[in-house]
């Protein structure tokens, strides 16, 4: 019952946030971003017809205008069509958001237990040639560009030059066999990156707690390596940890990967939120950054909740 | 504990480790053009006898509207969904118009104001549930005054109404009087179930052109207002195929069983052995098309992915090649000889494309145009005078475009029959000592010189462009400090810039809407001023005298001549720099039995592609 109250006080709590952030993207968009007008228009135009086109666009109306409705399309959770497609958004949204998802959660989370793991031979062993080594290739997924890494990988695995196992691109997915033959490649290379970042994190946060007095206690107490390391150290460094896996959340939920999807041929959100933010497709843009954001509101609460479940001294306040 | 490496042992690993992986990836690179490497091309055709054919293009069609097909991503995919009155025959070069929907060529009034169109009887659009009962209705006449009437609709944001603006008699007003489908338009008329006849207001030869676009694709007001917006998706026609699904990355066509049986002639197409006997297209004469069950037009924008992907023989079985793949590609420039391996795995086109790239001023802002001061006015003519012969159309074509591009003096293009392969070379000749002699005849110094602002979109190669253009102006004394990159973060801020005449000096390409020189000399007519398409907002009287008398001419001799004396004219007043046609590599897998082509807006050719 806790709980219920203390979400439901963030998530009203959370109005204020969406807001804002709706309000300077929308200011951002209208003021900054590309204007749509001719491109929409054929050669030749005359003012009537940018004027016919600026008012098919809503360019016309006034700012706080164009916000409310903005607002009001939050609200009925029904933000148009594209200007660009003309598909509604709704089933832009639909249709793309599962298979960005689908390509982008295993890779997600190997990553992140993969670094953990990672992370804690990596405290356990410091200083040592096994944490070195790691260190290094942690080092190494940092340095190297995605785009590097994805042609890379594209060419190891799936080119008539490499091993020509997997599919340079394409996505049709039926079964779970045809999914693993295509994720596997994109999950090799998210992972790759991935691990990277998160190894050299979660290292340095484990570290930290095994230098903590109750580590030295277990330890001398004869406690075995694993019981230390997974009941001393990770339960207790979950806080930062969690910070960290939910704060992706919504990037993975909404962005997808733009290279990924390109460079794979998957057709996700990745691709559709980058040529709506280059070509100025406000209903789209619109929908991803309202979304975004509340998405960010509900990770919010349910990080201040897994904080109490992993450490109960947390209360929610 | 186990031991520990030394810091220089973990770096040692890790630089180990790097040099490795460069290593295999240069390796990759290296074996690019191993001569013996042989593609396994898999057959795309089924243990059923079902026949795919996968394509693909650089980039991505928006919209499948006919309404707004203005790029030839869209046209590519629409022109086989939806049919036209007329098309391009499939193997004629230079282009020629044949019937498609229409029975015959148009009957054309002596003053040639009014067109008659027939067409066939029987057609029928692609089941949808649109129609009352699903099944697609017959077209008629009325469904292609529809078509056109709709880009006079506001609502459609048309993109191809210029096509037909103030040309066809009351379809301007109609628009006007607030779109109403149901009144008539006087020059646009159905006058049975099957003949349309059109009235110009003048005498517009490039009608007929138009009625080959996919601009003009003839859609039924039922799907528009059953799908509305989404009618860009979900498009229904009654061409050689049915859209099964489009998203950013493909589009899926599938065979329409019910579409007309047409005997394919190869010799009317244009088939000539000598230069078709290879692509084994002799084999499908007599059979009708469409010839493959389904066609995946695969979009990739990614130059390594499009050849990763196509040569790995199983995925798309054609790419044009990538600028990074050049070097692996081709052999020898001069003469165009291609990498044995190449020979060997594919079949290929060199083909130059129907358009060309080009800089030019913006006469409207005084810095290099028109100027109220006569003095200014000449000095400014000298000095885009001395400009253009300082470019090193050379140097540009090897840099960018593998040395492969047409170079040629002036806007008409070498596809286009008015092209005049004499025409004096010297605006296309690098002078710069006569370029000096200009600049210092007409006042110029490097202390009163203007700043040059080089408009363009931002990216490596815009950059690249204009490392190249301020070292072909340092070489005539052009002090480099005042010559200024202005980069726009996508096109659609560049051409906003463009069309509210914010650019002195841009880079542009231009492909042809049809293969007359009207559509490149259409830019500098001066009522096309910005927003128009003159961006350089040229505006010459005599030039618009002469181009109007010419756009109504009928094509001959005597039209041509006009076409060259305003090229000529363009050149003289030094408004361009001009231009360069770029020359494509297109590669096919030998499994598939085609003539590639995607100018002129194209992909009238795929209803000709088999597979094997």
């Amino acid at each position: 019952m806790d709980i219920l109250k203390f979400a439901l006080r963030k998530l009203i709590g959370g109005i204020p946030l969406i807001l804002g952030v709706t309000f300077i993207s929308f200011l951002l968009m209208v003021y900054f971003g590309p204007d749509k007008t001719y491109e929409l228009l054929g050669k030749n135009p005359t003012a009537e017809e940018i004027a016919e086109v600026r008012h098919e666009l809503g360019y016309d109306q006034p700012f706080f205008k164009r916000y409310a409705h903005y607002l009001k399309e939050m609200v009925t959770l029904d933000f148009g069509h594209s200007e660009a497609t003309g598909e509604k958004v709704s089933s832009i949204l639909k249709r793309t958001m599962p298979i960005s998802l689908l390509v982008i959660l295993p890779g997600f989370i190997l990553g992140n237990v993969i670094a953990i793991i990672l992370g804690l031979v990596a405290a356990w062993y410091r200083g040592t040639w096994v944490d070195k080594t790691i260190m290094v290739g942690s080092v190494i997924g940092m340095s190297i560009s995605f785009l590097v890494v994805i042609i890379a990988f594209q060419i190891l695995f799936s080119s008539s030059y490499g091993l020509g196992w997997f599919p340079v691109r394409g996505w049709e997915v039926h079964d779970i066999p045809s999914y693993l033959y295509y994720v596997t490649v994109p999950t090799l290379a998210t992972i790759f990156v991935a691990l990277g970042y998160n190894t050299r994190f979660y290292r340095a946060v484990l570290v930290e707690e095994m230098n903590k007095d109750h580590v030295r206690t277990a330890r001398a107490f004869g406690a075995s390596p694993q019981s230390i390391m997974i009941k001393g150290v990770l339960k207790n460094a979950m806080v930062p940890i969690i910070t960290r896996i939910m704060f992706s959340i919504p990037l993975v939920v909404v962005s997808g990967s733009l290279l990924i999807e390109s460079y794979f041929g998957i057709p996700g959100i990745g691709k559709v939120t980058f040529d709506a933010i280059t070509g100025g497709d406000q209903p789209i843009l619109k929908a991803i950054v309202g979304l975004t954001a509340a998405l960010f509101v509900v990770v919010l609460i349910a990080t201040d909740i897994l904080y109490r479940v992993f450490d109960p001294r947390v209360e929610l306040k | 504990m186990p031991k520990q490496l030394s810091v220089y042992h973990t770096r040692g690993l890790g630089v180990f480790l790097l040099v490795a992986v460069a290593i295999w990836l240069s390796g990759c690179h290296q074996n690019d053009p191993a001569q013996d490497k042989v593609i396994q091309t898999a057959s795309t055709v089924d243990a059923n006898g079902f026949k795919t054919y996968k394509h693909s293009m650089d980039g991505t069609p928006t919209t499948l509207d006919p309404a707004q097909a203005a790029t030839v991503y869209t046209n590519t995919t629409i022109l086989n969904i939806f049919d036209t009155l007329y098309s391009y025959k499939y193997l004629k070069r230079p282009y020629e118009l044949k019937p498609n929907l229409a029975v015959a060529m148009p009957e054309v009034s002596d003053d040639g104001l009014t067109y008659t169109i027939r067409i066939k009887k029987g057609v029928h659009f692609h089941d949808s549930p649109a129609f009352p009962d699903g099944k697609g209705r017959e077209v008629t006449a009325e469904d292609f005054v529809y078509s056109i009437k709709r880009h006079f609709d506001p609502k459609t944001r048309s993109q191809g109404a210029w096509l037909w603006s103030g040309k066809i008699v009351g379809l301007d007003a109609w628009k006007k009087a607030g779109s109403d489908y149901s009144q008539p338009v006087e020059g646009l008329k159905a006058l049975d179930r099957y003949t349309i006849q059109i009235t110009l207001k003048k005498p517009y030869p490039q009608l007929i052109y138009s009625l080959a676009m996919g601009f003009s694709a003839i859609v039924p007001k039922e799907a528009v207002d059953y799908f509305g917006k989404e009618f860009s998706i979900h498009p229904v026609g009654s061409g050689p195929f049915i859209l099964k699904s489009f998203d950013t990355s493909r589009a899926i066509l599938d065979k329409n069983p019910n579409f007309r049986q047409e005997p394919f002639d190869i010799y009317a197409e244009g088939y000539d052995e000598a230069k078709h006997g290879f692509t084994g297209i002799k084999a499908l004469n007599g059979k009708s098309p469409p010839f493959v069950d389904r066609i995946i037009i695969n979009y990739i924008h990614e130059t390594a992915a499009r050849w990763n992907s196509f040569t790995k023989g199983n995925e798309i079985q054609y790419t044009s090649v990538p600028k990074e793949q050049q070097n692996s590609v081709i052999a020898s420039t001069d003469p165009l000889k291609l990498q044995p391996w190449i020979e060997k795995n594919f079949h290929h086109l060199f083909g130059m494309e129907a358009g060309f790239v080009y800089s030019g001023f913006n006469m409207a802002d005084p810095t290099f145009g028109y100027s109220d001061d006569l003095t200014r006015n000449a000095m400014n003519k000298a000095l885009r005078c001395a400009i253009r012969k300082a470019y090193n159309w050379d140097q540009r074509n090897k840099a960018f475009y593998f040395g492969l591009g047409t170079v040629f003096p002036g806007v008409i293009t070498p596809a286009v029959p008015e092209f005049d392969p004499d025409m004096d070379k010297e605006s296309i000749t690098l002078d710069i000592e006569g370029a000096k002699k200009l600049l210092a005849d007409a006042g110029w110094n490097a202390d009163n010189l203007p700043v040059l602002e080089y408009h363009s979109t931002g990216g490596i190669t815009y950059r690249q462009f204009f490392e190249q253009f301020r070292g072909f102006l340092k070489k005539i004394g052009y002090p480099v400090e005042k010559i200024k990159f202005a980069p726009y973060p996508t096109f659609g801020e560049f051409n906003k810039a463009l069309k509210n005449r914010e650019t002195p000096y841009f880079s542009l390409g231009w492909g042809l809407d049809y293969p007359d020189a009207e559509n490149t000399l259409q830019l500098f007519y001066g009522p096309n001023e910005s927003p128009g398409s003159n961006n350089f907002n040229y505006k010459n009287p005599e030039f618009d005298a002469l181009f109007e008398q010419a756009r109504i001419m009928q094509p001959g001799s005597e039209r041509t001549k006009i076409y060259r004396q305003l090229n000529q004219m363009v050149v003289d007043d030094c408004v361009v720099i001009s231009g360069l046609s770029r020359n494509r590599i297109y590669l096919w897998h030998k499994n598939v039995i085609m003539l590639p082509d995607r100018e002129i807006l194209g992909g009238f050719f795929m209803k000709y592609v088999d597979v094997k």
